[in-house]
């Protein structure tokens, strides 16, 4: 049901959900990582190294950065739009931003799931 | 007291610039509005709105000491001198104290602030129960004095687009009238994403409100019931489907 809602028939309700649906996996991601170092307690780069061995983990810390990308967009897209009113200016930051985002996305994807 | 106010004459002046006045109170001056009528009895060519001077008819909405607000419902014994009266914020200044709501009026009638009912018209009137009358409380309240929308950060950036939380609050009043049959279509009315969403619960509308109404939370309800419109058209759809199968 919530896929319907992101669909283009609500373009509104897309970002708005989308905001929060990221927030949320975030906040999950976070708080499993806050237990896991609370129950690993990796100290030296050995035992941060095996941290992140587990293929679910490195999977599960690719998703979180997928989704700090989208709410990143998403919010720093709307405080263009406040604060950008020059539309080609606006337009040249937003392409920034967007190839810095997907950048990050590639380093992402090549630390967790090629690496 | 000390006053500073804004003084704009575009046919005058180049440019705004405050002026100063210090006068003596009557004994029957309370309210800010009183003085406004004093300062205007010393000097003429001061331009403000004013009409019912009771909270009531909301046109002389300005910004007193930095915060939105009725002159005639601002009691003169709370104000911090010199008191700095400004025109509200976001909107074009006429003259002086007087702004242009051209926009936040169109803003009004975009969202259809008016019953639609496609029923015969009754011999008497349309009957509510009390509960759905009550549903309507806290929101019918609003004077449309411009308040909330000019103190709302996403209307100064947006304005063009923006709906405004007093626009937004009439708009949620008819979609929770229980005579009115036009759900659908004042939902979808909102769904350009800037109309609706560009509300980040901020909370100036709610702060500033003259009739201590909460436009925010109404912003939030429309949101609630705009989820449960895609729900609906989504099982609708399925519905459909399902007929043309059979």
């Amino acid at each position: 049901m919530v896929i319907d809602l992101l669909t283009k028939r609500y373009p509104g309700m897309r970002a708005w959900l989308m905001q929060r649906l990221t927030a949320f996996a975030m906040a999950a991601y976070s708080i499993m990582l806050l237990v896991r170092i609370i129950i690993l307690q990796p100290a030296v780069y050995e035992e941060w190294l095996s941290f992140f061995q587990p293929i679910w983990f490195r999977i599960a810390s690719w998703l979180f950065w997928i989704c700090l990308s989208v709410h990143a967009w998403l919010g720093v897209r709307d405080v263009f739009k406040d604060y950008v009113p020059d539309y080609d200016i606006r337009v040249v930051l937003l392409k920034l931003l967007a190839t810095l985002l997907w950048a990050y996305i590639a380093w992402a994807s090549w630390l967790f799931l090629v690496r | 007291m000390k006053f500073s106010i804004y003084r704009y004459n575009p046919d005058v002046d180049k440019k705004p610039y405050m002026q100063d006045y210090d006068i003596a109170l009557g004994d029957g001056d309370q309210m800010l509005l009183d003085a406004l009528i004093r300062i205007k009895d010393l000097d003429d060519s001061l331009s403000l709105r004013k009409s019912c001077r009771e909270g009531v008819c909301g046109s002389d909405s300005m910004n007193i000491n930095g915060k939105n607000g009725l002159a005639c419902i601002t009691k003169l014994s709370e104000l911090q001198e010199p008191v700095v009266l400004r025109p509200m914020p976001g909107l074009p200044v006429i003259r002086d104290l007087v702004v242009d709501m051209t926009q936040f009026f169109e803003h009004y009638n975009s969202v259809k602030p008016y019953l639609v009912n496609n029923d015969p018209v009754p011999e008497n009137e349309r009957l509510q129960s009390p509960e759905d009358r009550a549903k309507l409380d806290g929101l019918y309240e609003c004077i449309l004095c411009g308040a909330c929308t000019t103190s709302c950060p996403s209307f100064w950036w947006n304005p063009e687009t923006f709906v405004g939380p007093a626009g937004l609050m009439q708009a949620y009043r008819f979609m929770v009238d229980s005579r009115d049959q036009a759900l659908d279509e004042r939902l979808e009315n909102l769904e350009e994403p800037d109309r609706l969403y560009r509300c980040h619960n901020i909370m100036n509308c709610v702060e500033v409100c003259p009739k201590k109404l909460n436009p925010n939370a109404a912003i939030a309800k429309i949101k609630d019931l705009k989820f449960e419109q895609a729900r609906e058209h989504k099982n609708n759809v399925k519905k459909r489907i399902e007929i043309k199968a059979v």
